[in-house]
């Protein structure tokens, strides 16, 4: 006995320390195949709470990262808006088609909202690149208008993004003809005032006044008519002249211009084949 | 009585920096410095052994407790309690009355790193095979074992190189 109790002094260490691996090791293994105590995890309070404080103090390095993603989400939220929207607007009309049975021309129409991410106005030859491209739907040759009247038409598609010709760019010639008499001819740029632009075309017999109203006059596939242009700012003619020299005030302001819509003729196609074979 | 309220301050401070800071690093996908384990390196020359396998075995059962890895920290930490004094005997001449707490000033440059190496390698050596489990991906463990230790024996060297004395 008392040797025992020697011995049991003597490795009283030795025998503390395999004690001691021997529950720990127990605890490995009992709790390899499932979470048997709770006391021991994070799942206990002490410890989850303290996680909690550690983790509100940690969210708040995060909340950069975590704004951004948020902004991201309201971007795409509101693209979907868009998105919808113009859905909704190209469905209603089918809806109408179907009840009525004419197809009223404005309905061969769908517009397709884009944003104005470059923009120039003090070239000679000004260009606007959009955020919408191919995959939106946007073809070369659609017209671009804004709220306010004609902006231009597009010329080079990529994917996602379209550069669009302007009336601001002496390349072009748009179309147009006045509201109250329909006498038409090509509005082109003269390359000075981005607010100004020239008419050209308008024989000398024409009656017109200052002030008078420009509309696209629906010839070419790209614009519909009765979008407007501009109002006739000035005009002059010399006695030997056949034509009206035309100053026309454009109906859009291009330094300001951020939100336009991109004009989808349905029938663009069908027309140009048509086109095609009559000119054979 | 300072000295016992020191002790609980840096258990306390060591284990809050472990679960909270370095339990998050996972630096390229396994190497986790386990630092804690300075509070049983630091523990004076002479300091009685059952009491410093009782606080071992506390200190890992908190580790596990935070970092839901029950029994394995506990497990190493006891072991590295254990041989402590051998590993100290094997590297170092202490005079017989003296108690110094083991640092560069104590042990010398040299001892005291190979102290810390070895006591570190032994601690991850049985952690990190107690968590595999197996000897399966032997060498990933042996890796593992290699970085870690590697990690811990820096960021210990340079907490202490800190506090001299």
């Amino acid at each position: 006995m008392r040797n025992l109790i020697n011995f049991l002094i003597q490795y009283s260490v030795l025998m503390l320390f395999l004690l001691l691996e021997i529950i720990s090791f127990a605890l490995v293994v009992n709790n390899r195949e499932y979470q048997k105590s709770v006391f021991f995890t994070s799942g206990n309070v002490f410890v989850s709470n303290m996680y909690e404080v550690s983790n509100s103090v940690v969210e708040f390095f995060k909340l950069r990262t975590a704004n951004e993603n948020l902004s991201e989400e309201n971007t795409g939220l509101k693209n979907e808006i868009i998105l919808l929207k113009n859905e909704l607007s190209t469905l209603r009309p089918e809806k109408e088609d179907s009840v009525h049975f004419q197809i009223p021309p404005e309905m061969e129409y769908k517009f397709i909202s884009a944003k104005v991410i470059n923009n120039s106005t003090n070239k000679l030859q000004n260009y606007i690149t959009l955020n919408k491209g191919l995959r939106d739907g946007i073809r070369v040759d659609m017209g671009v208008v804004s709220d306010e009247g004609v902006v231009g038409i597009v010329k080079v598609v990529s994917t996602k993004f379209s550069v669009v010709i302007p009336v601001l760019n002496d390349k072009i010639k748009i179309n147009c003809k006045f509201k109250k008499n329909n006498y038409s001819g090509p509005l082109q740029w003269n390359g000075a005032d981005y607010r100004y632009a020239n008419l050209n075309d308008i024989a000398r017999h024409v009656e017109f006044s200052l002030g008078d109203s420009l509309i696209t006059s629906g010839f070419t596939s790209t614009f519909p008519e009765g979008i407007p242009v501009g109002t006739i700012e000035n005009f002059k003619i010399r006695e030997s002249d056949a034509y009206y020299n035309i100053k026309v005030k454009l109906a859009v302001n291009f330094r300001t211009l951020s939100h336009v819509k991109v004009i989808d003729y349905k029938n663009y196609k069908e027309q140009k084949t048509v086109e095609k074979i009559a000119e054979q | 009585m300072l000295a016992v309220i020191q002790n609980i301050f840096s258990f306390v401070i060591l284990v809050l920096i472990q679960v909270l800071a370095l339990n998050n690093i996972q630096f390229l996908g396994f190497i986790n410095p386990y630092i804690y384990i300075l509070f049983i390196l630091s523990l004076p020359v002479k300091f009685p052994r059952w009491l410093s396998l009782i606080l071992a075995f506390i200190l890992g059962l908190t580790i596990d407790t935070f970092s839901n890895t029950i029994g394995m920290h506990t497990f190493a930490t006891v072991l590295i309690a254990f041989f402590r004094n051998g590993i100290i005997k094997l590297f170092t001449s202490i005079e017989e009355g003296s108690n110094p707490v083991p640092s560069f000033y104590s042990f010398g440059v040299g001892a005291y790193i190979k102290y810390v190496v070895f006591m570190v390698l032994l601690h991850h050596s049985s952690l990190f095979f107690l968590e595999a489990f197996s000897f399966q991906n032997f060498w990933m463990t042996i890796l593992r074992i290699l970085l870690s230790s590697f990690v811990t024996v820096l960021l210990i060297l340079g907490i202490r190189s800190f506090n001299r004395k």
